[in-house]
């Protein structure tokens, strides 16, 4: 739970969030064919954070979110969380058309989160070289803190570092913001700056 | 209640005690993780700790359960509790995803605390623990100590410790002079 940015250089952070960018340019293109309309995808901030750090970071522990986890099996497993507000969500339901809480919405958020996580797990293992499959992903609604702390500890055991993405989705001008958390199994973000040769 | 309520929010692997008449002691958002606390409803104490997984090094010592039960009970009868008056309440624990073949965690964790409750001789008097929702936990500490539960989309209610009193009438000696006792302290917090 020792936050130690310091082991980190600036130049393997700036790799991290070059990666995301990457990532997020890809997700672009996925996601306006998908919604048929042109979006905006910023991702003005990423950090890498301890566990504690970054569920303090996403906000306050009781709000609601809907959080989509995309499991990522390969040269390591890895598991993207995207956390979008009831705000945000409602942002998406009007491009798509959509009712509120529909299985149809579900299905669209969880869509959405699988071209995201997949694009950007795409360009993580091309700059790596290594190989990372996502698998289908899961949507749950619920308190902040009980999503974060569940997928943060997956399998039970804890992960050291968490790659903390705010990105900014805009739809039509409307903006809806999306958190998105790579979170490597214990030890795995060292494997993959040790591939990124940063 | 009137005297400001101090809610004390208690983060993963951390926990705390409460005596002061007004104190909440919460764990907000459970998960797979579980909130125990520990109450002696005679002597108004308890202790909450959020735990977080079944078994490990013990650093910190509420992050595991099999660490997280000595300690808690230590540090609450530190707070005035008396050991053989502990009681148990079990909060949290649900499987919120089906990824994976290890996210039994949430069902791992209550199992290991119950055990661990088991190896100390505390009994177990209200428990929400499962299903795939989140949780907040609160316990309350005033002329009674109180729980209660608000689990994702439902209204906060209150766990019944009714067995609690019984508990404590027929476990040990201490049950029926601990009452009187209690009211003592009643009246003089009113005075």
């Amino acid at each position: 739970m020792t936050p130690d940015h310091a082991t980190y250089s600036p130049l393997q952070l700036d790799a991290l969030r070059e990666l995301a960018n990457v990532g997020a340019g890809n997700a672009t293109i996925s996601l306006e064919r998908l919604i048929g309309k042109p979006i905006g995808l910023d991702l003005p901030q990423v950090e890498l954070l301890a566990l504690d750090e970054a569920i303090e970071r996403a906000g306050p522990p009781e709000a609601e979110r809907y959080g989509i986890v995309v499991p990522a099996h390969g040269d390591f497993e890895a598991l993207v969380l995207l956390l979008i507000d009831p705000r945000g969500a409602a942002v998406l339901y009007g491009a798509f058309g959509l009712a509120r809480d529909s299985d149809e919405s579900y299905s669209m958020l969880a869509e959405l989160g699988n071209i995201l996580a997949s694009a950007y797990l795409g360009s993580l293992g091309r700059f790596s070289g290594m190989d990372l499959a996502p698998s289908p992903p899961q949507l749950v609604v619920d308190m902040l803190a009980a999503i974060l702390a569940t997928v943060l500890l997956g399998d039970g055991v804890d992960s050291d570092r968490v790659l903390f993405c705010d990105s900014q989705l805009s739809v039509e001008g409307e903006r809806c913001n999306v958190e998105m958390l790579l979170i490597p199994e214990a030890g795995a973000v060292g494997t993959l700056i040790e591939h990124l040769g940063v | 209640m009137a005297r400001g309520v101090v809610e004390e929010h208690i983060g993963m692997g951390a926990l705390a005690t409460g005596w002061r008449p007004g104190s909440v002691l919460c764990c907000v958002g459970l998960g797979s993780c579980i909130g125990l606390a520990l109450v002696d409803q005679d002597a108004g104490v308890a202790g909450v700790a959020h735990i977080v997984m079944p078994a490990g090094d013990g650093d910190p010592p509420a992050h595991f359960a099999h660490t997280a039960v000595p300690v808690l009970a230590g540090r609450t009868v530190a707070a005035g509790a008396r050991r053989e008056d502990l009681v148990a309440i079990l909060v949290g624990g649900a499987q919120m995803f089906t990824f994976g073949s290890g996210q039994q965690i949430g069902a791992r964790n209550e199992q290991a605390v119950r055990e661990a409750l088991v190896q100390a001789h505390i009994p177990v008097v209200a428990a929400d623990t499962g299903g795939q929702s989140g949780r907040t936990f609160r316990v309350r500490i005033d002329d009674r100590v109180t729980a209660s539960v608000r689990t994702t989309g439902q209204a906060e209610k209150q766990l019944s410790l009714d067995q609690l009193v019984k508990q404590t009438g027929t476990t040990s000696d201490s049950g029926a002079s601990a009452v009187p006792n209690r009211r003592q302290t009643t009246s003089e917090m009113v005075n």
